[in-house]
């Protein structure tokens, strides 16, 4: 059995567009679960989604835990052997109190991998696959996160290009989740359920592409 | 010193893909390998390609992103075999580039277009004759052009090149009839000039040999003996891929020439053997007697061959009907029963198939 481990935010926890902190999609309506479903028996689906999760920044607000570096290494560690890490991060790097350009936050995803590479939690201590995954762009109309997302927006339509350009150089796969879904209009950067199950499918058919050998 | 490690990644092969193909310098070896590869193995997975070419599953995943991108290559739907991990096929997108291939012969000039997995597009032949081999250059520019605008306006920016198969002789005959060597050369300068592409030369039937190697059903084969029927009998050896011409320049008089001059003979109109009919009427005796000397020289250069270097395939080449290939494919066979005897899959004028099969493999292709 294969592991694949979802390492993301709160579009990856499942968060309810326009809902209350603690309202979450299904474990079979979120992404993981739809990809759990594609990818079948054959695949064991981690899923380590938490909301506000930045790529490398303690947040001064939402707390430290919110760093999606120091909590990779054990996060990694807990469930090695893992054969793919899938990262879904960026947008709450985008929040104006972390002041970043597109490019900052496809560097702080560039650290994450260099994480991963450096603990090679893969099948014999060696690297696992890792895919990026661009998260789909803000809608312009964020309700009321305006003004901690001021700028955003605009930023966001420009991770992909820069997330693309780190898997090249970096040899990753990439996948851009802007190129299936958008994000709900509710509170404009939450993805729907269809939006979830649109990913999830287009996930695992991303997944399959790297091709597995027949023996685990 | 910052840590190199987070040094900003390099945009360049991403920054480049704006326009349509990306420029020459770019294209990587490794690109140029899983192009070759996916030219040779149609519907092979990403896997395949790593175990093919040593590549890592996450570089073969970055090259074949690339790749389709520029729209050089699609992706299948999944294949769900009853046991294993489904896979996704790969395979060249037809209309990922094309490319404008002339065939000169002594009798007719072939204007072909070309797509990336070989399928003429466009298809046009001019007059020529033996004292004028090479016509007024603007009927050629002509047809090269409409060869182009026959394409949609949006496709016009993937046209790859255009290639000149030119038999030796036609070129010396050019060169001696001018006092200088300048015909092929400012023909090819024009070309150029107008089309704003860079534009290979090669030997007509090394050219269609090419072609067939990279569209045919010489696809698979390392080595084979190439024979192109067309006003005469030529022949090329390919071993390991590579295309070796005979250092003499004798060609056999057992080809299209021969039949016409014994249908003259017996008063009968030959006109027909020049076109690109896929059928011919009933010949005649100057017809069976013509076959069968043909295949008795395709024998005896096989015979002598043999004796030098093992191959166990020939692959037969020309426009003439199909029937007339199988035919002394089927002698050859008889003949030699270690050695398969193929018709070739190209047949729509192969010299300028294996003309625009140049652009590809200068710009796609490993050598």
């Amino acid at each position: 059995m294969r592991s694949v481990l979802c390492y993301g935010d709160s579009n990856t926890h499942g968060q309810i567009p326009g809902r209350g902190p603690l309202e979450r999609y299904g474990p079979g309506e979120r992404w993981p679960g739809i990809l759990r479903s594609q990818l079948g028996p054959d695949w064991y689906v981690i899923e380590e989604g938490l909301s506000g999760r930045t790529t490398v920044h303690d947040d001064p607000i939402e707390g430290a835990h919110k760093n999606g570096r120091t909590y990779l290494r054990p996060c990694l560690q807990s469930h090695a052997t893992l054969d793919l890490v899938i990262i879904m991060l960026g947008t709450n790097d985008l929040k104006i109190r972390f002041n970043k350009p597109p490019s900052e936050v496809a560097m702080g995803v560039g650290c994450l991998v260099y994480d991963i590479k450096e603990l090679a939690p893969g099948p014999g201590g060696s690297t696992p696959e890792i895919m990026i995954v661009a998260p789909p762009p803000m809608q312009d109309d964020v309700k009321e996160w305006k003004s901690i997302f001021a700028g955003a927006p605009e930023k966001s339509r420009l991770l992909a290009l820069e997330f693309e350009v780190l898997a090249d150089s970096l040899e990753l796969h990439f996948f851009d989740a802007g190129s299936v879904v958008s994000c709900s209009e509710a509170d404009g950067f939450h993805i729907d359920a269809e939006a979830h199950r649109l990913l999830g499918t287009a996930l695992a058919r991303a997944v399959d592409a790297i091709g597995w050998s027949r023996s685990t | 010193m910052p840590d190199m490690r987070f040094a900003p990644p390099n945009p360049l092969r991403i920054a480049d893909r704006a326009s349509g193909l990306n420029a020459l310098s770019v294209r990587s070896y490794n690109e140029r390998l899983v192009l070759s590869l996916l030219l040779q193995n149609e519907g092979i997975s990403r896997m395949e390609i790593g175990e093919k070419t040593g590549l890592s599953a996450q570089t073969a995943s970055v090259i074949v992103r690339s790749l389709e991108q520029e729209g050089l290559v699609s992706q299948g739907e999944a294949q769900r075999g009853r046991v294993g991990p489904p896979t996704i096929p790969l395979s060249l997108n037809p209309e990922g580039a094309y490319a404008v291939g002339v065939g000169f012969s002594r009798r007719r000039i072939d204007i072909a277009l070309i797509d990336f997995i070989g399928t003429v597009r466009f298809h046009k032949q001019l007059p020529a004759d033996e004292a004028n081999p090479f016509p007024q250059s603007n009927d050629l520019l002509g047809a090269i052009s409409q060869a182009m605008t026959s394409l949609p306006v949006e496709a016009r920016s993937r046209v790859a090149g255009i290639g000149l198969g030119v038999p030796d002789e036609v070129d010396a005959m050019a060169a001696t009839r001018n006092g200088s060597s300048t015909s092929l050369k400012a023909l090819q300068g024009e070309i150029e000039e107008q089309s704003k592409l860079p534009v290979f030369v090669q030997n007509d039937i090394t050219a269609a040999a090419g072609g067939e190697s990279m569209f045919g059903v010489a696809k698979p084969l390392n080595d084979y003996l190439f024979f192109y029927l067309g006003a005469r009998l030529q022949s090329r050896l390919i071993l390991n891929h590579q295309i070796y011409k005979g250092n003499s320049s004798t060609s056999f008089d057992h080809g299209l020439v021969r039949l016409e001059s014994e249908l003259t003979k017996r008063g009968r109109p030959s006109e027909i053997i020049w076109s690109s009919s896929p059928e011919w009427p009933d010949l005649g005796e100057a017809y069976s007697e013509w076959l069968e000397e043909c295949s008795n020289r395709l024998k005896s250069s096989i015979s002598a061959l043999t004796q030098f270097v093992e191959f166990r395939t020939v692959v037969l080449s020309s426009y003439a009907p199909r029937k007339i290939a199988k035919a002394l494919c089927a002698d050859i066979s008889r003949e030699f029963p270690d050695i398969q005897a193929l018709p070739a899959r190209v047949t729509i004028s192969p010299k300028a198939v294996g003309a625009a099969s140049l652009p590809f493999s200068s710009r796609f292709m490993i050598q």
